[in-house]
């Protein structure tokens, strides 16, 4: 993570509002429209558009406009700069595996 | 399956599924695998049925063990298939773990070379519980902030 300091800052910065990550959460399950994403949260459009700007200036959301739709995009590869505890999940159970399987095929193990 | 937030592992151990089976089921067994060296495992509960124990605590220097899991089993089928959860713990009561509530999924099959050793391990939502934060960060985003803490004040 040293390695990107300044945009780690915009991240954390960017995450360090329940609304903007309530907004990371749901585009987690798939790009959605301004207009559709604005209708899940109780405040004005100008306002849940400044979130949206924060969240796409500090580069965990981009967004694409076709016609008169502006579609937002999650950004993952900076949202894994800090949210990787998917991946240590991952390494303990395949280490965990590894392990398994060092015991099983132990000969000490299998004599039995 | 939610790439997002779920992970699956597969792998082929060499090893006859009966032998798999009693690694896992045996608690003498299970502690000599389930945590990485050099730390000790203690296995305290192992009541393999629907609804029973699986708790398991964890030591550095194999005198004071701390808790590491306290799950509960929600399927058991001899030889096949083990499935617990961490999100209610052993005594059935709803628990929020750390870091993350969990559905695990073991299924063995045979094959072959061994056992087929199947892995599919389901996720809570990680960032649900930043809300119950007092700062808005839920464990992960703990490390960041320290990280980030001593970054910048190393800065001024």
């Amino acid at each position: 993570m040293a390695q990107y300091p300044a945009q780690l800052d915009g991240v954390f910065v960017a995450l360090a509002d329940p609304t903007r990550r309530a907004v990371v959460r749901r585009l987690g399950h798939g790009p959605t429209s301004v207009g559709d994403l604005a209708r899940e949260f109780p405040m004005t459009l100008p306002s849940f558009m400044k979130h949206v700007r924060t969240l796409e200036s500090n580069g965990l959301i981009r967004t694409v406009k076709s016609g008169r739709v502006r579609t937002c995009v999650l950004n993952r590869e900076r949202l894994a700069l800090v949210d990787d505890w998917l991946a240590e999940q991952r390494r303990i159970w395949n280490e965990r595996t590894d392990r398994l399987e060092q015991f099983v095929t132990d000969p000490e193990e299998n004599r039995q | 399956m939610n790439p997002d937030l779920d992970l699956a592992l597969e792998r082929i151990i060499h090893a006859p599924r009966a032998t798999v089976w009693r690694a896992w089921t045996d608690p003498s067994r299970l502690e000599q695998w389930w945590v990485p060296a050099p730390s000790r495992c203690r296995v305290d509960r192992l009541d393999l049925r629907p609804g029973g124990a699986f708790v398991t605590r964890l030591s550095d220097d194999g005198a004071e063990f701390v808790p590491h899991l306290d799950a509960c089993f929600l399927a058991v089928d001899e030889l096949e298939r083990i499935v617990f959860t961490n999100a209610i713990d052993s005594t059935w009561r709803p628990a929020s773990p750390a870091p993350v509530a969990m559905t695990a999924t073991i299924t063995l099959n045979d094959h072959p070379d061994g056992t087929d050793y199947r892995i599919v391990v389901r996720h809570g939502d990680p960032e649900a519980r930043a809300h119950h934060e007092k700062l808005g960060f839920a464990d992960g985003w703990g490390t960041v902030t320290a990280q980030l803490a001593a970054r910048t004040e190393g800065r001024q």
